[in-house]
Protein backbone atom coordinates (compact mmCIF):
# COMPACT_ATOMS: atom_id res chain seq x y z
CA UNK A 1 0.00 0.00 0.00
CA UNK A 2 1.22 3.45 -0.83
CA UNK A 3 0.06 4.79 2.49
CA UNK A 4 2.44 2.49 4.29
CA UNK A 5 5.42 3.70 2.27
CA UNK A 6 5.28 7.48 2.51
CA UNK A 7 9.01 7.81 1.94
CA UNK A 8 8.84 5.89 -1.28
CA UNK A 9 5.89 7.93 -2.49
CA UNK A 10 7.60 11.19 -1.57
CA UNK A 11 10.66 10.10 -3.51
CA UNK A 12 8.53 9.26 -6.53
CA UNK A 13 6.82 12.63 -6.26
CA UNK A 14 10.16 14.41 -6.19
CA UNK A 15 11.36 12.48 -9.21
CA UNK A 16 8.07 13.04 -11.04
CA UNK A 17 8.31 16.76 -10.37
CA UNK A 18 11.76 16.62 -11.87
CA UNK A 19 10.29 15.13 -15.04
CA UNK A 20 10.85 11.44 -14.40
CA UNK A 21 8.11 9.73 -16.45
CA UNK A 22 8.38 6.25 -14.90
CA UNK A 23 8.21 7.81 -11.43
CA UNK A 24 5.05 9.66 -12.37
CA UNK A 25 3.61 6.48 -13.82
CA UNK A 26 4.32 4.62 -10.59
CA UNK A 27 2.69 7.42 -8.68
CA UNK A 28 -0.36 7.24 -10.88
CA UNK A 29 -0.70 3.44 -10.92
CA UNK A 30 -2.77 3.05 -7.73
CA UNK A 31 -5.33 5.62 -8.88
CA UNK A 32 -5.57 4.56 -12.50
CA UNK A 33 -8.31 1.96 -11.96
CA UNK A 34 -10.68 4.24 -10.05
CA UNK A 35 -9.96 7.00 -12.54
CA UNK A 36 -10.91 4.78 -15.43
CA UNK A 37 -14.03 3.54 -13.66
CA UNK A 38 -15.05 7.12 -13.05
CA UNK A 39 -14.53 8.00 -16.70
CA UNK A 40 -16.30 5.02 -18.21
CA UNK A 41 -19.23 5.33 -15.83
CA UNK A 42 -19.62 8.99 -16.70
CA UNK A 43 -19.09 8.62 -20.44
CA UNK A 44 -20.40 5.08 -21.06
CA UNK A 45 -17.90 4.66 -23.86
CA UNK A 46 -14.63 2.81 -23.45
CA UNK A 47 -12.72 4.69 -26.12
CA UNK A 48 -13.86 8.05 -24.82
CA UNK A 49 -12.99 6.99 -21.29
CA UNK A 50 -9.49 5.94 -22.35
CA UNK A 51 -8.97 9.25 -24.11
CA UNK A 52 -10.25 11.17 -21.10
CA UNK A 53 -8.01 9.34 -18.65
CA UNK A 54 -4.98 9.67 -20.88
CA UNK A 55 -5.58 13.37 -21.34
CA UNK A 56 -6.10 13.73 -17.61
CA UNK A 57 -2.84 11.90 -16.93
CA UNK A 58 -0.96 14.26 -19.20
CA UNK A 59 -2.60 17.27 -17.57
CA UNK A 60 -1.75 15.89 -14.17
CA UNK A 61 1.86 15.51 -15.15
CA UNK A 62 1.96 19.08 -16.38
CA UNK A 63 0.57 20.22 -13.04
CA UNK A 64 2.49 17.85 -10.79
CA UNK A 65 4.82 20.67 -9.83
CA UNK A 66 1.93 22.30 -7.99
CA UNK A 67 0.95 19.13 -6.16
CA UNK A 68 1.86 19.46 -2.50
CA UNK A 69 3.92 16.71 -0.94
CA UNK A 70 1.92 14.77 1.63
CA UNK A 71 -1.43 15.49 -0.01
CA UNK A 72 -3.57 12.70 -1.35
CA UNK A 73 -3.08 12.10 -5.05
CA UNK A 74 -6.34 10.29 -5.64
CA UNK A 75 -8.87 13.10 -5.17
CA UNK A 76 -6.55 15.46 -6.99
CA UNK A 77 -6.32 13.18 -10.01
CA UNK A 78 -9.98 12.19 -9.95
CA UNK A 79 -10.89 15.87 -10.07
CA UNK A 80 -8.83 16.24 -13.21
CA UNK A 81 -10.48 13.16 -14.73
CA UNK A 82 -13.94 14.46 -13.86
CA UNK A 83 -13.13 17.76 -15.48
CA UNK A 84 -11.89 15.99 -18.57
CA UNK A 85 -15.09 13.93 -18.76
CA UNK A 86 -17.08 17.10 -18.56
CA UNK A 87 -15.10 18.58 -21.41
CA UNK A 88 -15.68 15.47 -23.50
CA UNK A 89 -19.40 15.59 -22.91
CA UNK A 90 -19.52 19.26 -23.81
CA UNK A 91 -17.99 18.66 -27.21
CA UNK A 92 -20.31 18.60 -30.16
CA UNK A 93 -18.88 15.35 -31.47
CA UNK A 94 -19.89 13.60 -28.29
CA UNK A 95 -23.53 14.49 -28.79
CA UNK A 96 -23.49 13.58 -32.47
CA UNK A 97 -21.91 10.21 -31.86
CA UNK A 98 -23.58 9.23 -28.64
CA UNK A 99 -27.11 10.04 -29.69
CA UNK A 100 -27.00 7.15 -32.10
CA UNK A 101 -25.32 4.75 -29.73
CA UNK A 102 -27.40 5.22 -26.65
CA UNK A 103 -30.31 3.22 -27.96
CA UNK A 104 -28.06 0.24 -28.45
CA UNK A 105 -25.90 0.46 -25.39
CA UNK A 106 -28.86 1.24 -23.17
CA UNK A 107 -30.31 -2.18 -23.79
CA UNK A 108 -29.62 -4.00 -20.55
CA UNK A 109 -27.88 -7.28 -20.24
CA UNK A 110 -30.64 -9.56 -18.98
CA UNK A 111 -28.26 -11.24 -16.60
CA UNK A 112 -27.21 -7.93 -15.17
CA UNK A 113 -30.67 -6.44 -15.16
CA UNK A 114 -32.86 -9.03 -13.61
CA UNK A 115 -35.67 -6.89 -12.30
CA UNK A 116 -37.86 -4.00 -13.22
CA UNK A 117 -36.20 -2.00 -10.49
CA UNK A 118 -32.85 -2.18 -12.18
CA UNK A 119 -34.32 -1.40 -15.57
CA UNK A 120 -35.76 1.78 -14.25
CA UNK A 121 -32.77 2.66 -12.15
CA UNK A 122 -30.54 2.31 -15.18
CA UNK A 123 -32.82 4.55 -17.19
CA UNK A 124 -32.97 7.07 -14.37
CA UNK A 125 -29.18 7.15 -14.15
CA UNK A 126 -29.02 7.79 -17.86
CA UNK A 127 -31.30 10.79 -17.48
CA UNK A 128 -29.59 12.11 -14.39
CA UNK A 129 -27.73 15.42 -14.77
CA UNK A 130 -24.01 14.73 -14.95
CA UNK A 131 -23.20 16.71 -11.82
CA UNK A 132 -25.47 14.42 -9.83
CA UNK A 133 -24.15 11.31 -11.55
CA UNK A 134 -20.60 12.33 -10.69
CA UNK A 135 -21.43 12.54 -7.00
CA UNK A 136 -23.10 9.14 -7.00
CA UNK A 137 -20.22 7.54 -8.87
CA UNK A 138 -17.66 8.94 -6.46
CA UNK A 139 -19.57 7.87 -3.39
CA UNK A 140 -21.33 4.67 -4.33
CA UNK A 141 -19.20 3.25 -7.10
CA UNK A 142 -15.69 4.30 -6.10
CA UNK A 143 -16.55 4.13 -2.41
CA UNK A 144 -14.80 7.37 -1.58
CA UNK A 145 -15.40 8.71 1.91
CA UNK A 146 -17.34 11.94 2.01
CA UNK A 147 -14.34 14.12 2.79
CA UNK A 148 -12.59 12.78 -0.29
CA UNK A 149 -15.73 13.26 -2.38
CA UNK A 150 -15.61 16.85 -1.18
CA UNK A 151 -12.01 17.24 -2.24
CA UNK A 152 -12.79 15.94 -5.72
CA UNK A 153 -15.70 18.35 -6.00
CA UNK A 154 -13.82 21.21 -4.38
CA UNK A 155 -16.17 21.52 -1.43
CA UNK A 156 -16.38 20.61 2.23
CA UNK A 157 -17.34 17.22 3.61
CA UNK A 158 -20.71 18.52 4.70
CA UNK A 159 -21.31 20.07 1.32
CA UNK A 160 -20.44 16.73 -0.25
CA UNK A 161 -23.03 15.01 1.91
CA UNK A 162 -25.60 17.56 0.84
CA UNK A 163 -24.71 16.94 -2.78
CA UNK A 164 -25.07 13.19 -2.31
CA UNK A 165 -28.47 13.79 -0.79
CA UNK A 166 -29.48 16.06 -3.65
CA UNK A 167 -28.25 13.57 -6.22
CA UNK A 168 -30.34 10.82 -4.65
CA UNK A 169 -33.27 13.18 -4.56
CA UNK A 170 -32.79 13.96 -8.22
CA UNK A 171 -32.60 10.27 -9.03
CA UNK A 172 -35.93 9.49 -7.43
CA UNK A 173 -38.01 12.21 -9.11
CA UNK A 174 -36.40 11.13 -12.36
CA UNK A 175 -37.89 7.74 -11.86
CA UNK A 176 -41.17 9.07 -10.58
CA UNK A 177 -41.45 11.32 -13.61
CA UNK A 178 -41.78 8.23 -15.70
CA UNK A 179 -44.78 7.28 -13.69
CA UNK A 180 -46.50 10.56 -14.26
CA UNK A 181 -45.80 10.59 -17.95
CA UNK B 1 -39.50 1.69 -4.66
CA UNK B 2 -36.56 3.70 -3.45
CA UNK B 3 -33.24 3.11 -5.21
CA UNK B 4 -31.44 1.68 -2.27
CA UNK B 5 -27.72 1.45 -1.99
CA UNK B 6 -27.46 -2.10 -3.20
CA UNK B 7 -29.42 -1.51 -6.38
CA UNK B 8 -27.64 1.76 -7.01
CA UNK B 9 -24.26 0.10 -6.68
CA UNK B 10 -25.32 -2.64 -9.06
CA UNK B 11 -26.58 -0.16 -11.61
CA UNK B 12 -23.40 1.90 -11.44
CA UNK B 13 -21.28 -1.21 -11.60
CA UNK B 14 -23.10 -2.28 -14.74
CA UNK B 15 -22.00 0.97 -16.38
CA UNK B 16 -18.42 0.58 -15.31
CA UNK B 17 -15.32 -1.32 -16.42
CA UNK B 18 -11.61 -1.65 -15.89
CA UNK B 19 -8.80 -0.40 -18.09
CA UNK B 20 -7.46 -2.92 -20.55
CA UNK B 21 -3.79 -3.94 -20.72
CA UNK B 22 -3.65 -2.30 -24.14
CA UNK B 23 -4.75 1.01 -22.67
CA UNK B 24 -2.24 0.75 -19.85
CA UNK B 25 0.47 0.17 -22.42
CA UNK B 26 -0.74 3.12 -24.47
CA UNK B 27 -0.73 5.37 -21.45
CA UNK B 28 2.70 4.18 -20.46
CA UNK B 29 3.97 5.00 -23.92
CA UNK B 30 2.41 8.44 -23.81
CA UNK B 31 4.05 9.17 -20.48
CA UNK B 32 7.37 7.79 -21.65
CA UNK B 33 7.42 10.38 -24.41
CA UNK B 34 8.21 12.95 -21.78
CA UNK B 35 6.36 15.57 -19.86
CA UNK B 36 4.17 17.58 -22.19
CA UNK B 37 4.86 21.24 -22.55
CA UNK B 38 2.61 23.77 -20.92
CA UNK B 39 -0.83 24.07 -22.33
CA UNK B 40 -0.36 26.58 -25.10
CA UNK B 41 -4.01 26.46 -26.00
CA UNK B 42 -4.99 27.77 -22.63
CA UNK B 43 -2.55 30.62 -22.81
CA UNK B 44 -3.76 31.52 -26.28
CA UNK B 45 -7.36 31.29 -25.11
CA UNK B 46 -6.58 33.54 -22.15
CA UNK B 47 -4.94 36.18 -24.29
CA UNK B 48 -7.75 35.99 -26.81
CA UNK B 49 -10.36 36.36 -24.10
CA UNK B 50 -8.60 39.40 -22.63
CA UNK B 51 -8.24 41.03 -26.02
CA UNK B 52 -11.87 40.33 -26.81
CA UNK B 53 -13.00 41.78 -23.50
CA UNK B 54 -10.85 44.89 -23.97
CA UNK B 55 -12.17 45.37 -27.45
CA UNK B 56 -15.78 44.92 -26.41
CA UNK B 57 -15.54 47.42 -23.58
CA UNK B 58 -13.68 49.90 -25.75
CA UNK B 59 -16.36 49.75 -28.42
CA UNK B 60 -19.04 50.08 -25.78
CA UNK B 61 -17.39 53.18 -24.27
CA UNK B 62 -16.87 54.78 -27.64
CA UNK B 63 -20.49 54.29 -28.53
CA UNK B 64 -21.64 55.63 -25.19
CA UNK B 65 -19.42 58.67 -24.89
CA UNK B 66 -18.91 59.46 -28.52
CA UNK B 67 -15.69 59.79 -30.46
CA UNK B 68 -12.92 61.75 -28.82
CA UNK B 69 -13.95 60.97 -25.31
CA UNK B 70 -11.57 58.97 -23.20
CA UNK B 71 -12.85 56.90 -20.28
CA UNK B 72 -11.88 58.39 -16.92
CA UNK B 73 -10.55 55.14 -15.54
CA UNK B 74 -9.70 51.66 -16.55
CA UNK B 75 -12.85 49.56 -16.66
CA UNK B 76 -12.80 46.91 -13.96
CA UNK B 77 -14.68 44.44 -16.09
CA UNK B 78 -11.53 43.69 -18.02
CA UNK B 79 -9.82 41.78 -15.30
CA UNK B 80 -11.44 38.40 -14.71
CA UNK B 81 -12.36 36.94 -18.06
CA UNK B 82 -13.72 33.47 -18.11
CA UNK B 83 -11.10 30.91 -19.01
CA UNK B 84 -11.33 27.26 -19.84
CA UNK B 85 -9.65 26.36 -16.56
CA UNK B 86 -12.08 28.27 -14.39
CA UNK B 87 -14.58 25.46 -13.85
CA UNK B 88 -15.82 26.13 -10.32
CA UNK B 89 -16.80 22.70 -9.22
CA UNK B 90 -14.70 20.08 -10.87
CA UNK B 91 -11.37 21.70 -11.45
CA UNK B 92 -8.65 20.53 -9.10
CA UNK B 93 -7.99 23.81 -7.40
CA UNK B 94 -4.80 24.35 -5.44
CA UNK B 95 -6.93 24.35 -2.31
CA UNK B 96 -8.18 20.89 -3.13
CA UNK B 97 -4.71 19.54 -3.59
CA UNK B 98 -3.35 21.29 -0.55
CA UNK B 99 -5.52 19.50 1.97
CA UNK B 100 -4.11 17.16 4.57
CA UNK B 101 -3.07 13.75 3.38
CA UNK B 102 -5.66 11.01 3.79
CA UNK B 103 -3.92 7.85 4.82
CA UNK B 104 -6.94 5.57 5.10
CA UNK B 105 -8.25 3.95 1.98
CA UNK B 106 -12.01 3.84 1.40
CA UNK B 107 -11.90 0.09 1.41
CA UNK B 108 -10.95 -0.02 5.05
CA UNK B 109 -12.78 3.05 6.25
CA UNK B 110 -16.04 3.21 4.39
CA UNK B 111 -16.68 -0.46 3.71
CA UNK B 112 -15.64 -2.68 6.61
CA UNK B 113 -16.94 -5.77 4.85
CA UNK B 114 -14.02 -6.97 2.76
CA UNK B 115 -16.41 -8.68 0.39
CA UNK B 116 -18.82 -6.82 -1.88
CA UNK B 117 -20.36 -4.09 0.18
CA UNK B 118 -24.00 -4.96 -0.27
CA UNK B 119 -25.52 -7.36 2.19
CA UNK B 120 -28.98 -8.56 3.11
CA UNK B 121 -29.77 -9.76 6.57
CA UNK B 122 -32.37 -12.16 7.86
CA UNK B 123 -32.97 -12.55 11.58
CA UNK B 124 -35.23 -15.53 12.29
CA UNK B 125 -34.75 -15.08 16.05
CA UNK B 126 -33.02 -12.80 18.49
CA UNK B 127 -29.80 -14.79 18.51
CA UNK B 128 -29.65 -16.07 14.94
CA UNK B 129 -28.88 -13.76 12.06
CA UNK B 130 -27.94 -14.62 8.50
CA UNK B 131 -25.99 -12.38 6.13
CA UNK B 132 -26.14 -12.79 2.39
CA UNK B 133 -23.26 -10.67 1.15
CA UNK B 134 -23.07 -9.39 -2.38
CA UNK B 135 -25.16 -12.28 -3.65
CA UNK B 136 -22.04 -14.42 -3.34
CA UNK B 137 -21.35 -15.35 0.25
CA UNK B 138 -23.55 -16.65 3.03
CA UNK B 139 -22.72 -16.17 6.69
CA UNK B 140 -24.49 -17.20 9.87
CA UNK B 141 -24.21 -15.95 13.40
CA UNK B 142 -25.85 -17.71 16.32
CA UNK B 143 -24.65 -15.24 18.93
CA UNK B 144 -26.35 -12.02 17.84
CA UNK B 145 -23.71 -11.15 15.30
CA UNK B 146 -20.70 -11.39 17.60
CA UNK B 147 -19.07 -14.10 15.47
CA UNK B 148 -19.76 -15.28 11.95
CA UNK B 149 -19.36 -18.56 10.16
CA UNK B 150 -19.39 -18.83 6.40
CA UNK B 151 -21.85 -21.36 5.05
CA UNK B 152 -21.93 -23.00 1.59
CA UNK B 153 -24.22 -21.95 -1.22
CA UNK B 154 -25.49 -24.20 -4.00
CA UNK B 155 -23.66 -24.19 -7.29
CA UNK B 156 -26.26 -22.64 -9.52
CA UNK B 157 -25.49 -20.67 -12.68
CA UNK B 158 -28.32 -18.26 -12.01
CA UNK B 159 -28.22 -15.03 -10.10
CA UNK B 160 -28.56 -15.76 -6.41
CA UNK B 161 -31.14 -13.20 -5.50
CA UNK B 162 -31.92 -13.76 -1.86
CA UNK B 163 -32.16 -16.13 1.04
CA UNK B 164 -34.66 -16.66 3.80
CA UNK B 165 -34.11 -18.69 6.94
CA UNK B 166 -36.60 -19.66 9.60
CA UNK B 167 -34.00 -20.76 12.17
CA UNK B 168 -30.30 -21.53 12.39
CA UNK B 169 -30.51 -24.41 9.92
CA UNK B 170 -33.47 -24.33 7.57
CA UNK B 171 -33.66 -21.90 4.73
CA UNK B 172 -34.40 -21.27 1.09
CA UNK B 173 -32.51 -19.54 -1.68
CA UNK B 174 -33.92 -17.86 -4.76
CA UNK B 175 -31.91 -18.17 -7.95
CA UNK B 176 -33.02 -16.26 -11.00
CA UNK B 177 -32.32 -17.15 -14.59
CA UNK B 178 -32.03 -14.80 -17.48
CA UNK B 179 -34.87 -12.30 -17.61
CA UNK B 180 -36.33 -10.96 -20.82
CA UNK B 181 -36.66 -7.28 -21.58
CA UNK B 182 -38.88 -5.35 -19.17
CA UNK B 183 -39.07 -8.44 -16.99
CA UNK B 184 -41.64 -10.07 -19.22
CA UNK B 185 -40.34 -13.45 -18.11
CA UNK B 186 -37.79 -14.86 -15.72
CA UNK B 187 -37.29 -18.40 -14.53
CA UNK B 188 -36.98 -18.75 -10.78
CA UNK B 189 -35.30 -21.67 -9.07
CA UNK B 190 -35.68 -22.31 -5.37
CA UNK B 191 -33.17 -24.24 -3.29
CA UNK B 192 -33.75 -25.61 0.17
CA UNK B 193 -31.44 -26.53 3.02
CA UNK B 194 -32.11 -28.03 6.41
CA UNK B 195 -28.50 -28.15 7.56
CA UNK B 196 -27.45 -24.53 7.36
CA UNK B 197 -26.25 -24.82 3.81
CA UNK B 198 -24.11 -27.92 4.20
CA UNK B 199 -26.31 -29.42 1.52
CA UNK B 200 -28.85 -27.80 -0.78
CA UNK B 201 -31.73 -29.45 -2.63
CA UNK B 202 -33.14 -27.91 -5.77
CA UNK B 203 -36.90 -27.83 -5.31
CA UNK B 204 -39.26 -29.10 -7.96
CA UNK B 205 -41.66 -26.22 -7.59
CA UNK B 206 -45.08 -25.96 -9.14
CA UNK B 207 -47.27 -22.94 -9.70
CA UNK B 208 -44.72 -20.19 -10.28
CA UNK B 209 -45.24 -18.71 -13.73
CA UNK B 210 -42.30 -17.63 -15.80
CA UNK B 211 -43.89 -14.22 -16.27
CA UNK B 212 -42.39 -11.31 -14.34
CA UNK B 213 -39.18 -10.96 -12.37
CA UNK B 214 -38.94 -12.64 -8.99
CA UNK B 215 -37.69 -11.16 -5.76
CA UNK B 216 -38.42 -10.93 -2.05
CA UNK B 217 -38.31 -14.61 -1.15
CA UNK B 218 -39.35 -14.87 2.48
CA UNK B 219 -40.50 -17.70 4.67
CA UNK B 220 -42.29 -16.91 7.91
CA UNK B 221 -42.20 -20.50 9.16
CA UNK B 222 -41.10 -23.86 7.74
CA UNK B 223 -44.31 -24.19 5.73
CA UNK B 224 -45.34 -20.70 4.70
CA UNK B 225 -43.36 -18.67 2.26
CA UNK B 226 -43.80 -15.84 -0.21
CA UNK B 227 -42.26 -14.72 -3.44
CA UNK B 228 -42.85 -11.41 -5.20
CA UNK B 229 -43.29 -11.23 -8.97
CA UNK B 230 -43.32 -7.86 -10.68
CA UNK B 231 -42.64 -6.03 -13.91
CA UNK B 232 -43.33 -2.54 -15.18
CA UNK B 233 -46.27 -3.52 -17.36
CA UNK B 234 -48.58 -5.65 -15.25
CA UNK B 235 -49.71 -5.63 -11.64
CA UNK B 236 -47.39 -7.34 -9.23
CA UNK B 237 -48.46 -10.56 -7.55
CA UNK B 238 -47.18 -12.31 -4.47
CA UNK B 239 -46.88 -16.07 -4.67
CA UNK B 240 -47.49 -18.05 -1.51
CA UNK B 241 -46.75 -21.58 -0.45
CA UNK B 242 -48.08 -23.56 2.48
CA UNK B 243 -46.03 -26.71 1.99
CA UNK B 244 -42.49 -25.50 2.37
CA UNK B 245 -42.06 -24.28 -1.19
CA UNK B 246 -43.24 -27.19 -3.32
CA UNK B 247 -46.48 -25.70 -4.61
CA UNK B 248 -47.22 -22.03 -5.05
CA UNK B 249 -50.28 -19.96 -5.80
CA UNK B 250 -50.41 -16.38 -6.96
CA UNK B 251 -52.23 -13.76 -4.96
CA UNK B 252 -54.75 -11.46 -6.50
CA UNK B 253 -52.95 -8.54 -8.18
CA UNK B 254 -51.48 -6.24 -5.58
CA UNK B 255 -52.74 -2.71 -6.27
CA UNK B 256 -50.66 0.42 -6.31
CA UNK B 257 -50.60 2.42 -3.10
CA UNK B 258 -52.51 5.70 -2.99
CA UNK B 259 -50.81 8.43 -4.95
CA UNK B 260 -48.73 6.07 -7.02
CA UNK B 261 -49.59 4.67 -10.41
CA UNK B 262 -47.55 2.06 -12.21
CA UNK B 263 -47.34 2.86 -15.88
CA UNK B 264 -47.03 0.52 -18.84
CA UNK B 265 -43.38 0.32 -19.86
CA UNK B 266 -42.75 2.52 -16.89
CA UNK B 267 -41.96 2.35 -13.26
CA UNK B 268 -43.39 0.09 -10.65
CA UNK B 269 -42.92 -0.55 -6.97
CA UNK B 270 -41.69 -3.90 -5.81
CA UNK B 271 -42.61 -5.57 -2.58
CA UNK B 272 -40.10 -6.58 0.04
CA UNK B 273 -40.02 -9.32 2.63
CA UNK B 274 -43.05 -10.47 4.55
CA UNK B 275 -43.40 -10.32 8.29
CA UNK B 276 -45.95 -12.47 10.00
CA UNK B 277 -47.65 -11.46 13.23
CA UNK B 278 -50.26 -14.07 14.01
CA UNK B 279 -52.78 -14.07 11.23
CA UNK B 280 -51.61 -10.72 9.94
CA UNK B 281 -49.06 -10.51 7.19
CA UNK B 282 -47.26 -7.25 6.49
CA UNK B 283 -45.09 -6.43 3.52
CA UNK B 284 -43.30 -3.22 2.61
CA UNK B 285 -43.98 -2.05 -0.92
CA UNK B 286 -41.53 0.45 -2.27
CA UNK B 287 -40.01 0.71 1.21
CA UNK B 288 -42.35 3.28 2.66
CA UNK B 289 -45.74 1.75 1.87
CA UNK B 290 -47.16 -1.12 3.87
CA UNK B 291 -49.59 -3.66 2.53
CA UNK B 292 -51.45 -6.13 4.69
CA UNK B 293 -53.02 -9.50 4.18
CA UNK B 294 -55.37 -11.15 6.63
CA UNK B 295 -56.21 -14.16 4.49
CA UNK B 296 -52.86 -15.87 4.41
CA UNK B 297 -51.57 -13.91 1.45
CA UNK B 298 -54.39 -14.58 -1.02
CA UNK B 299 -55.11 -10.86 -1.25
CA UNK B 300 -53.25 -7.75 -0.23
CA UNK B 301 -54.44 -4.22 0.39
CA UNK B 302 -52.77 -0.95 1.18
CA UNK B 303 -52.59 -0.46 4.91
CA UNK B 304 -50.28 2.41 5.86
CA UNK B 305 -47.21 4.37 4.88
CA UNK B 306 -44.26 6.07 6.50
CA UNK B 307 -44.12 9.86 6.41
CA UNK B 308 -40.50 9.80 5.27
CA UNK B 309 -40.33 8.11 1.90
CA UNK B 310 -36.54 8.02 1.91
CA UNK B 311 -36.46 5.70 4.92
CA UNK B 312 -37.47 2.09 5.05
CA UNK B 313 -39.97 0.67 7.47
CA UNK B 314 -38.84 -1.92 9.98
CA UNK B 315 -41.57 -4.00 11.57
CA UNK B 316 -40.68 -4.55 15.23
CA UNK B 317 -44.09 -5.88 16.24
CA UNK B 318 -47.46 -5.92 14.55
CA UNK B 319 -48.14 -2.37 15.67
CA UNK B 320 -44.72 -0.91 16.47
CA UNK B 321 -42.75 0.04 13.40
CA UNK B 322 -39.67 2.18 12.96
CA UNK B 323 -38.57 4.46 10.17
CA UNK B 324 -34.83 4.80 10.66
CA UNK B 325 -32.42 7.00 8.77
CA UNK B 326 -30.61 9.62 10.90
CA UNK B 327 -31.27 10.72 14.50
CA UNK B 328 -33.18 13.87 13.63
CA UNK B 329 -35.39 12.12 11.11
CA UNK B 330 -36.13 8.71 12.58
CA UNK B 331 -39.74 8.10 13.50
CA UNK B 332 -41.84 5.53 15.30
CA UNK B 333 -45.41 4.37 15.18
CA UNK B 334 -47.12 2.43 17.94
CA UNK B 335 -50.43 2.03 16.16
CA UNK B 336 -49.43 0.30 12.93
CA UNK B 337 -48.81 3.43 10.95
CA UNK B 338 -51.90 5.39 11.93
CA UNK B 339 -49.74 8.03 13.61
CA UNK B 340 -46.01 8.64 13.59
CA UNK B 341 -43.87 10.60 16.01
CA UNK B 342 -40.16 11.47 16.22
CA UNK B 343 -38.07 8.70 17.67
CA UNK B 344 -34.83 9.49 19.48
CA UNK B 345 -32.87 6.57 18.09
CA UNK B 346 -29.13 7.05 17.81
CA UNK B 347 -29.02 5.08 14.59
CA UNK B 348 -27.09 7.21 12.12
CA UNK B 349 -26.75 6.13 8.55
CA UNK B 350 -23.47 7.29 7.03
CA UNK B 351 -25.32 8.62 4.04
CA UNK B 352 -28.90 9.66 3.43
CA UNK B 353 -29.73 6.19 2.22
CA UNK B 354 -32.38 3.97 3.71
CA UNK B 355 -30.82 1.04 5.53
CA UNK B 356 -31.92 -2.57 5.60
CA UNK B 357 -33.30 -3.12 9.08
CA UNK B 358 -34.52 -6.45 10.43
CA UNK B 359 -35.68 -7.39 13.89
CA UNK B 360 -35.32 -10.88 15.32
CA UNK B 361 -37.75 -10.10 18.11
CA UNK B 362 -39.18 -7.01 19.74
CA UNK B 363 -35.80 -6.03 21.19
CA UNK B 364 -32.99 -7.29 18.97
CA UNK B 365 -32.52 -5.87 15.53
CA UNK B 366 -29.83 -5.43 12.92
CA UNK B 367 -29.25 -2.61 10.47
CA UNK B 368 -26.82 -2.01 7.66
CA UNK B 369 -24.69 1.08 7.83
CA UNK B 370 -22.94 1.66 4.51
CA UNK B 371 -21.25 -1.70 4.31
CA UNK B 372 -21.16 -2.18 8.07
CA UNK B 373 -23.57 -3.68 10.53
CA UNK B 374 -25.12 -2.38 13.73
CA UNK B 375 -27.25 -4.07 16.36
CA UNK B 376 -29.81 -2.90 18.83
CA UNK B 377 -30.91 -4.84 21.88
CA UNK B 378 -33.40 -2.30 23.16
CA UNK B 379 -35.90 -2.22 20.35
CA UNK B 380 -34.11 0.30 18.17
CA UNK B 381 -33.22 3.08 20.58
CA UNK B 382 -29.48 2.46 20.76
CA UNK B 383 -27.27 0.87 18.13
CA UNK B 384 -23.71 -0.43 18.31
CA UNK B 385 -21.36 -1.63 15.62
CA UNK B 386 -20.66 -5.32 15.09
CA UNK B 387 -17.96 -7.22 13.35
CA UNK B 388 -19.14 -7.69 9.84
CA UNK B 389 -19.23 -11.10 8.20
CA UNK B 390 -15.81 -12.11 6.99
CA UNK B 391 -13.90 -9.90 9.42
Amino acid sequence: MEASQPGLTADRLLRAKAGDGPAFEELLAPVLDPAFRLAITMLRDRSAAEDAVQEAALRAWRRIGRFRSGADLRPWFLAIVANECRSVRRSRWWHVIRSGEVALTALPDPWEVASADRLDLDAALERLPRRHLLVLVLYYHLDLPTDEVGRVLGCSRNAARVRIHRALGALRPGMAAEVER
Amino acid sequence: MTPDERELRRALNARSGDPTPAFRARLSTALAEGRPAGDGKQAIALVAAILLAVGTVAVFLLLRHGPGLVPAQRPQTLLPPSTPSAAPVLSPSPAASAGPAVTASPTTVAAPIPLPTSAEFDAPSASVVWAFVGGLELFRSTDRGETWQQRPLPSDPGLKAGVSFVDDAQGWLLSRGSSSTQCQAEVATIWHTIDAGASWQRMDTQGIADAQCKSGLSFVDPAHGFLVASDPNYPRVIYRTADGGRTWAASRPVPDPPGFTSQPVGFTLTAGRMRSFGSTLLVPVGRSYVFRSTDGGASWSYFASAPNHTASIAFVTATRWLSLIVPAQSEETLDAGATWHPYASDYDQAAPVAPDVVFGDSAVGYATVRGGLQRTIDGGLHWSSLHTPGT
